[in-house]
């Protein structure tokens, strides 16, 4: 798994790619939890690139939301599609985050 | 059967009258052009135009008994589509070399033959099943696609005959096409649904504006009496066993055409369409070769299923078999009302030829879709690649065989016959050595989801499997592995198996440790947050839901879950 962070107009953007499984789950969330550790953070999690997300991945999404709520910040996901978002719906997570269809969408949603 | 978006009137849908008597005046339309092969057999056989008039005549009759039979839905005869059958380019070159050694007699023998070997074959189409992959079947439409294109600008621009065409006759196929597309694009219900038939009046009124119909039509239409009995058999029939190569392979080709029209038409039907459904498949090439057989016991040369009639269908979204029994009531009028006939018969090749290229597009395009619903490896790259091209080589360099054996020029002198032929071969070659049942020992102390996913899709890829459910398989082998590694402490290596036919996929996954818990119920996102094993009931709850059966078993401490997923 690559994470790739980046800053737009306020927003931070992590594209992660590859895979989220038991393995790398844990850096990501790490990273998350860093990232949304400040109160009122907005983070757009980009899933264009990726190719495979476990249990252990939507754990680390639900930990993620659950602190981007303590710290009332903003966390969008964007990029879901194809065989990821058959995850999604097969795990019954697509209603439980914001999902934007583009990055530029998620960078609106997330401002 | 779910209809698609796009279906107006599915297969058993009756429409209105009046919309059958459109829909089934424009296939008459496109149906007519490919009078012209036994047109062209009758001259190469010397025959007068009173013996090519009633070849013409018999032709539509054979047509409109092979529209009907093909369109039976219910008995042993008949696909139940609408995929009527034509005269066909695929026995012209056998027939013109029976005509050139023994006259009408001889084509009309050896056409019966020709359809006794569809309607033999017809029977163990089940049987020869793994050799009509889909994605042979899709190429077999993409090919007839082309070669209808190829046909149809043949005839659109004048390519080889007496006249090329002129700026006319450009215009009149531009016109024609341009409306054809237009109505078929930009607009819905009725104009939509006669789009072809509107675009041919207005390519008949622009060619007639601009003086390019010519004095032969208007002469062929004086010439044509009002009324005529068709005279079936009057030439009688003849065998010659030098034949039985060329008429056989013929008729090979004329199999694989079918069951790619009929391919075609349960997927244009059908929104969840996975694959072909061979009992429609078999009893669509019986009625093809039935009709084939009439053909030559009647007295005129061999039809097939009409690719060009299928893309008109799916143009307009008229699919219903009824279309199928004016289409027969109108051609029989037709047979024995000719001088109504003329009208079609000496349609400009501007507006003929451009109608063909309209529904070609359709069929090509289908073909693409059918042959990439499935997962392509080299093997089947090849099958598809190299008879696509060899195919192309014959309508795009026709002397490209000349210096091909005699025995050899059967095969040669058609794409319809070369394409479909050389994918059957390949895939056949290809078939050796792909193992249904595929096995790999996973290392617990160095799982590598990367090498499971590889594993998935190299042997997906050689079955030919789909997509869809290869990804899902993919998932529930990686997740499971990731679980069992995770949580139960797996003593030795994890055994995977995989065993895939056209209908299942089985996944076995096996070890020494305890079961991993496959629950029904989601747990909650408290259940989830809250530790590890929340997650693994998250995980064992998808695998569940992912696959189509699960079993999971534990004897004398050895673990066995079974994945099935249907194909």
């Amino acid at each position: 798994m690559e994470l790739n962070e980046q800053q737009a107009g306020g927003v931070t953007v992590l594209q992660v790619k590859g895979r989220i499984d038991s393995t790398t789950a844990p850096m990501l969330g790490e990273r998350l939890t860093a990232m949304l550790g400040a109160a009122k953070a907005r983070v757009v999690v980009d899933f264009s690139q990726l190719d495979y997300i476990s249990s252990a991945g939507f754990r680390i999404l639900l930990l993620a939301a659950k602190r981007a709520d303590q710290t009332t910040s903003k966390l969008v996901l964007c990029g879901v599609s194809g065989k990821v978002r058959q995850l999604f719906d097969l795990g019954g997570f697509l209603d439980l985050f914001t999902i934007a269809p583009t990055r530029e969408e998620g960078i609106a949603a997330a401002g | 059967m779910r209809k698609p978006r796009g279906v107006i009137y599915g297969v058993d849908e009756r429409p209105p009258a009046a919309v059958i008597a459109l829909s089934a005046l424009q296939h008459v339309g496109v149906m007519a052009i490919f009078l012209i092969y036994p047109v062209l057999i009758g001259r190469e056989a010397g025959g007068g135009p009173d013996i090519i008039g009633n070849l013409v005549s018999i032709s539509l009759i054979v047509l409109a008994v092979g529209t009907v039979l093909q369109a039976l839905p219910r008995g042993p005869v008949g696909s139940g589509f609408l995929c009527q059958p034509v005269p066909t380019a695929i026995y012209l070159v056998p027939s013109l070399l029976a005509a050139r050694t023994g006259g009408l007699p001889l084509v009309f023998g050896m056409t019966i033959f020709a359809g006794l070997v569809e309607m033999a074959l017809s029977r163990a189409l089940r049987a020869l099943r793994p050799l009509f992959p889909p994605e042979v079947a899709g190429l077999v439409v993409a090919l007839i696609g082309v070669a209808t294109g190829v046909v149809a600008i043949r005839i659109a621009l004048g390519v080889g005959a007496q006249n090329a065409a002129d700026s006319s006759d450009m215009i009149a196929a531009a016109v024609t096409l341009a409306t054809m597309v237009a109505l078929n694009v930009w607009t819905g219900g009725a104009l939509r649904l006669s789009c072809v038939l509107i675009g041919m009046i207005a390519g008949y009124a622009t060619a007639a504006a601009l003086g390019s119909l010519g004095a032969a039509g208007w002469q062929t239409l004086s010439a044509t009496p009002w009324f005529a009995v068709p005279r079936l058999n009057e030439l009688g029939w003849n065998f010659d066993a030098a034949l039985i190569v060329p008429f056989a392979v013929a008729a090979v080709a004329a199999i694989l055409k079918t069951v790619g029209n009929v391919t075609t038409s349960q997927k244009l039907n059908d929104a969840d369409w996975v694959r072909p459904d061979m009992t429609s498949i078999s009893r669509g090439v019986l009625a093809d070769g039935l009709a084939t057989t009439l053909a030559g016991a009647a007295g005129t040369s061999g039809v097939n299923s009409a690719s060009g009639n299928v893309g008109l269908a799916n143009a307009t979204g008229v699919l219903s078999r009824h279309v199928a029994y004016g289409v027969a009531a109108i051609l029989l009028v037709l047979a024995i009302f000719p001088k109504l006939g003329v009208v079609f018969f000496v349609m400009p090749g501007s507006v003929a030829g451009t109608s063909l290229l309209f529904a070609g597009a359709f069929i090509f395009v289908n073909g693409l879709e059918i042959m990439t619903s499935r997962l392509l490896d080299a093997r089947k790259t090849f099958v598809i690649g190299f008879a696509f091209m060899g195919g192309l080589a014959v309508d795009l360099l026709p002397h490209a065989f000349d210096g091909a054996p005699g025995w050899l020029k059967p095969l040669l002198g058609s794409s319809l016959v070369l394409g479909p032929v050389s994918a059957l071969l390949l895939n056949a070659v290809f078939r050796l050595g792909i193992r249904n049942v595929q096995k790999l020992m996973v290392d617990p102390a160095q799982p590598d989801g990367a090498a499971i996913e590889q594993f998935m899709e190299t042997h997906g890829a050689s079955w030919g499997a789909r997509r869809e459910v290869i990804d899902r398989a993919t998932f529930n082998l990686t997740q499971s592995i990731e679980t069992i590694v995770e949580s139960c402490d797996p003593q030795g290596p994890l055994e995977i198996e995989a065993t895939f036919d056209e209908f299942n996929l089985d996944l076995r996954v096996s070890y020494v440790g305890p079961p991993i818990e496959l629950p029904e119920r989601r747990p909650s996102n408290e259940e989830i947050m809250e530790s590890e094993d929340g997650q693994r009931k998250l995980a064992g709850f998808m695998l569940r839901r992912h696959a189509d059966r699960v079993a999971a078993t534990h004897r004398a401490g050895r673990s066995t879950i079974l994945f099935h997923f249907d194909h």
